[in-house]
């Protein structure tokens, strides 16, 4: 799914809390909590800018190449990837040879997690199938957690929480730490409830919404029946400019206000439209936003 | 804008098929989306009527209505006029036949279609000349060509209708003889249409206006009265030109006096009799009247709804003529009307020279070269009448001097009548020539009763001596001879005539019409009989009536005929006002053309979008 070329180009980002950033560790890792442990983790390449006082002497004195010392914290932070897999995710638009809106989500979810393991954090991937992948940590883990979100994308008999179910029984059993979630939110039941519970379980909550060109500008013309993947119901409608106006509208409302509810809980939202470049969306427009240092 | 065929307007009726396939063609592409959250958010705000929804504006449908209409509007042929385009001569024929007077068009169609002429006056340009012909019985030129509107439409004014038929031949004759064969002469026709059959002869330029709306007319088509041995019998019939039936209420009067009524039910295009028996003998004349129809609009004309009918001659005059065979004479006295001649021949029926008549009772004997014991005051006529009178010789010296004032003179013109010979009479002193030729009397007239006789007219020489048989003045001498030997109980009147035909009464008449006016006809002769209606005729010799009837079956048919053939099969009809229409049919089938084409490129490219 994600190149080896692309992945070597993901090495050296690190994941950014926005709450690690209101505190005074500027320059941290992400999961700054890190070395107050006193239990050895794991060791990582130094990367400019990091603390000099955590790289192992030892080691640069033997071999000159300086290794950044990684302790477990005794909160046990950890990443986690929730990855929308339902029926609304899996739509294939009308132009097969674009990218398809599931597998770009999923490979922004897997360029999280990459980035979340080659900084040494401990990554859970979740999938709204209920499937759940890891705890993993290391850059090493990547491939078990790639062919797995493979796996369960390529069953055919895979069935889908609501969000708001998904995220309630995940935030149950989330451990605390940086929580994003890759989803395009269309869900007949809402995500609020579920997003609410997941922001108030002490995880930091990140929302990536995934929205293919058909759903950001749909270019349907004349009587269509539209036909819900997800609940089948349908609609008969007379597409013409007035129609496609009211439903951009409606949609820029439903995306601002995933984007207030994100923020007044202090977590973060993007939209991303995947008919980008997973490389676009992940180095360059998610660091624009801070997400990724 | 006017328009020439309003009818077409019924193809927008085609609209609604149009929007029904739109509707039932109405084929919804599945689409299958990964939400329809945002969508139906969207379709409940706007999905109130579902009928409404599919017809929601739809580019296409209102290209294809907009087509339609502008194709409806080609059809109907819009026309707007162009004062500019008018010929530079026009022969303008006005219809004035009597199915013009009908009032379908308030206030009659000839005023309709004068008002139609004077707007082609109105509408001429500064060098443009018209000429007006009045198409009546006898067509006649109201106006040559002419560029000047007021005297124009002073000669449009003082055009009247007439109770007649039109003669279309005549006056296309007319027409086109003003036209002189000028090919730019345009021809412009303002008529209804009725018993236009000659309307083929008009070739050239043809413009056509038509007048009239509808051909709703019961009408008196006949009208007879008879003797019969119970007195007299009236026989009406009522047509109805109309679409549906009609019900009317028929009167017989003489004069003022109503002598029944009939309520007729006439079927429409058909017509409806009655027969009334057992009138009064003695009645001078009657009169056939349509008083009522329930629905005013039935009955467009009113002209032919009465007739009028005089009683025939209460009297016959019976003659004997004693002849040997005069073939001429006989004639003269046969065409003689009321008289009723016996002829009989002396070698036939065993009549011999002085065969004693003294029996017979005859209002007239006339003698034909025979001698005879006549009755008691017997009017006779002799003929060769040397025998009867003393004679003192005879005289060829015939030649004509002079006509002496006498009722049997009157109108006998003797010159160039030619006598061999004739007796010279020394007739009685009552009786005196009344023609003198150079030798003596040729024509005797006289009252005999001192003689024991009536009155006598006797003539000294052989009919088959003379020329006389052969002039006009023979006939003439033996009706004022019959007429003076016994007058007629009435007069010799026709008992109908046409409106406006010409009829001769006898000198010194006084007509009564109908109006009650009183008219004097010295001439013998009286035109003034435009008006229907029994007519009273004075005269010396008596009183008597005749009647003008309009009865006018094709006329009185006022459907009108608003497509004319003319010999130009391309000759237009128009509505409008003014000389020349500039139609806009192409302009419109242009516009639904270009319609079209803009219709096909949205669909394809609505086909191209949804492709990709």
């Amino acid at each position: 799914m994600l190149s080896e070329s692309f992945l070597k180009s993901l090495v050296g980002l690190r994941l950014a809390s926005t709450r690690r950033q209101r505190g005074a560790l500027m320059g941290e890792r992400r999961s700054a909590r890190r070395g107050r442990s006193i239990e050895f983790a794991d060791y990582r390449n130094y990367t400019p800018g990091d603390d000099p006082r955590r790289v192992d002497w030892n080691i640069y004195a033997r071999h000159e190449k300086a290794y950044i010392k990684l302790f477990e914290d005794e909160e046990d932070t950890a990443v986690s990837i929730l990855l929308d897999v339902s029926k609304s995710m899996r739509w294939m638009a009308e132009d097969e040879t674009a990218p398809q809106k599931m597998e770009r989500a999923a490979e922004i979810a897997l360029s999280l997690a990459f980035i979340a393991l080659s900084g040494g954090d401990r990554l859970v991937m979740e999938l709204s199938s209920g499937a759940r992948i890891g705890p993993r940590r290391g850059a090493g883990a990547m491939a078990h957690f790639a062919s797995a979100v493979s796996r369960e994308l390529a069953r055919a008999d895979a069935t889908s929480m609501p969000i708001n179910t998904w995220l309630r029984r995940y935030a149950a059993t989330s451990p605390p730490g940086m929580c994003f979630v890759v989803s395009d939110l269309l869900d007949e039941t809402g995500y609020q409830d579920g997003l609410n519970v997941l922001a108030t379980s002490r995880a930091e909550v990140s929302v990536v919404q995934t929205l293919c060109p058909d759903e950001l500008a749909p270019r349907f013309e004349g009587d269509v029946r539209l036909k819900d993947v997800e609940t089948g119901a349908a609609r008969d409608l007379s597409m013409d400019n007035a129609t496609l106006r009211d439903y951009a509208q409606r949609l820029k409302i439903f995306t601002d206000e995933a984007q207030a509810f994100c923020q007044r809980r202090g977590g973060r939202y993007f939209l991303a439209d995947t008919s980008q470049s997973t490389g676009d969306i992940v180095a360059r427009d998610l660091r624009r936003q801070g997400w990724i240092v | 804008m006017n328009i020439l065929n309003p009818l077409a307007l019924l193809f927008a009726l085609l609209a609604v098929p149009i929007v029904l396939l739109y509707l039932l063609r109405l084929q919804r592409r599945e689409q299958s989306v990964s939400s329809t959250l945002l969508w139906r958010q969207s379709t409940l705000d706007r999905e109130a009527n579902a009928l409404w929804q599919k017809l929601r504006p739809n580019i296409l449908l209102f290209l294809q209505l907009l087509t339609l209409a502008f194709l409806v509007f080609a059809l109907i042929r819009p026309y707007i006029n162009q004062p500019g385009q008018t010929p530079a001569r026009t022969i303008v024929l006005l219809d004035a036949s009597a199915s013009m007077l009908a009032e379908d068009v308030p206030p009659t169609r000839f005023s309709a279609a004068k008002k139609q002429v004077s707007n082609l006056i109105d509408d001429l340009g500064a060098n443009d000349q018209l000429a007006l012909i009045l198409m009546g019985a006898s067509p006649r030129a109201l106006s040559g060509f002419s560029a000047s509107k007021a005297e124009l439409a002073a000669a449009l004014d003082a055009a009247q209708p007439a109770l007649e038929a039109a003669n279309w031949g005549a006056a296309i004759s007319l027409a086109q003889a003003i036209a002189q064969g000028d090919e730019n002469t345009a021809f412009v026709v303002v008529s209804d249409g009725a018993n236009a059959d000659d309307a083929k002869l008009l070739t050239g330029n043809v413009k056509f206006i038509p007048v009239g709306a509808n051909g709703e007319n019961v009408f008196i088509s006949a009208f007879t009265v008879r003797r019969t041995v119970r007195g007299l019998a009236a026989f009406v019939r009522v047509n109805n030109s109309g679409k549906s039936a009609a019900s009317v209420l028929v009167s017989l009067r003489s004069g003022d006096a109503l002598l029944d009524a009939r309520t007729l039910d006439v079927p429409a295009a058909g017509s409806a009799t009655w027969t009334q028996n057992d009138l009064d003998p003695a009645l001078p004349h009657l009169t056939a009247r349509i008083d009522q129809t329930p629905n005013a609009a039935q009955d467009n004309l009113a002209a032919d709804d009465a007739a009028y009918a005089i009683n025939p001659v209460t009297s016959i005059r019976r003659a004997l003529l004693v002849t040997r065979g005069n073939r001429f004479l006989e004639q003269a006295l046969g065409a003689l009307p009321g008289l009723q001649v016996t002829r009989v021949v002396p070698s036939v029926d065993g009549l011999t020279a002085g065969q004693d008549l003294s029996g017979a009772v005859y209002d007239l004997i006339v003698l034909d070269n025979i001698t005879a014991t006549l009755p008691s005051n017997a009017n006779v006529l002799m003929i060769g009448a040397g025998a009867q009178f003393s004679s003192t010789g005879v005289f060829s010296n015939t030649g004509f001097v002079r006509a002496e004032a006498s009722p049997i003179a009157q109108n006998v013109d003797w010159r160039g009548v030619n006598v061999l010979e004739a007796q010279h009479l020394a007739p009685p002193a009552w009786l005196q020539p009344v023609i003198q030729a150079q030798g003596g009397g040729l024509v005797f007239a006289g009252d005999g009763a001192s003689a024991g006789l009536g009155r006598v007219v006797a003539l000294p020489f052989d009919l088959f001596k003379s020329d006389l048989p052969l002039q006009i003045a023979f006939p003439v001498l033996v009706a004022n001879s019959v007429d003076w030997l016994s007058p007629a109980q009435g007069l010799a009147l026709p008992a109908s005539v046409k409106p406006g035909e010409v009829i001769a009464l006898p000198g010194g008449s006084q007509v009564v019409l109908p109006a009650g006016a009183s008219m004097a006809a010295p001439d013998g002769v009286f035109a003034d009989t435009a008006q229907p209606g029994i007519y009273a005729v004075q005269t010396p010799r008596g009183r008597g009536y005749f009647a003008v009837n309009f009865l006018d079956a094709r006329e009185s048919d006022t459907t009108p005929q608003p497509n004319l053939q003319f010999a130009n099969a391309n000759a237009q009809t128009q509505t409008a006002q003014g000389l020349s229409q500039r139609e806009l049919w192409n302009i419109l089938a242009a516009l639904a053309l270009v319609l079209l084409t803009i219709e096909w490129w949205v669909y394809q490219r609505g086909l191209r979008t949804r492709k990709a």
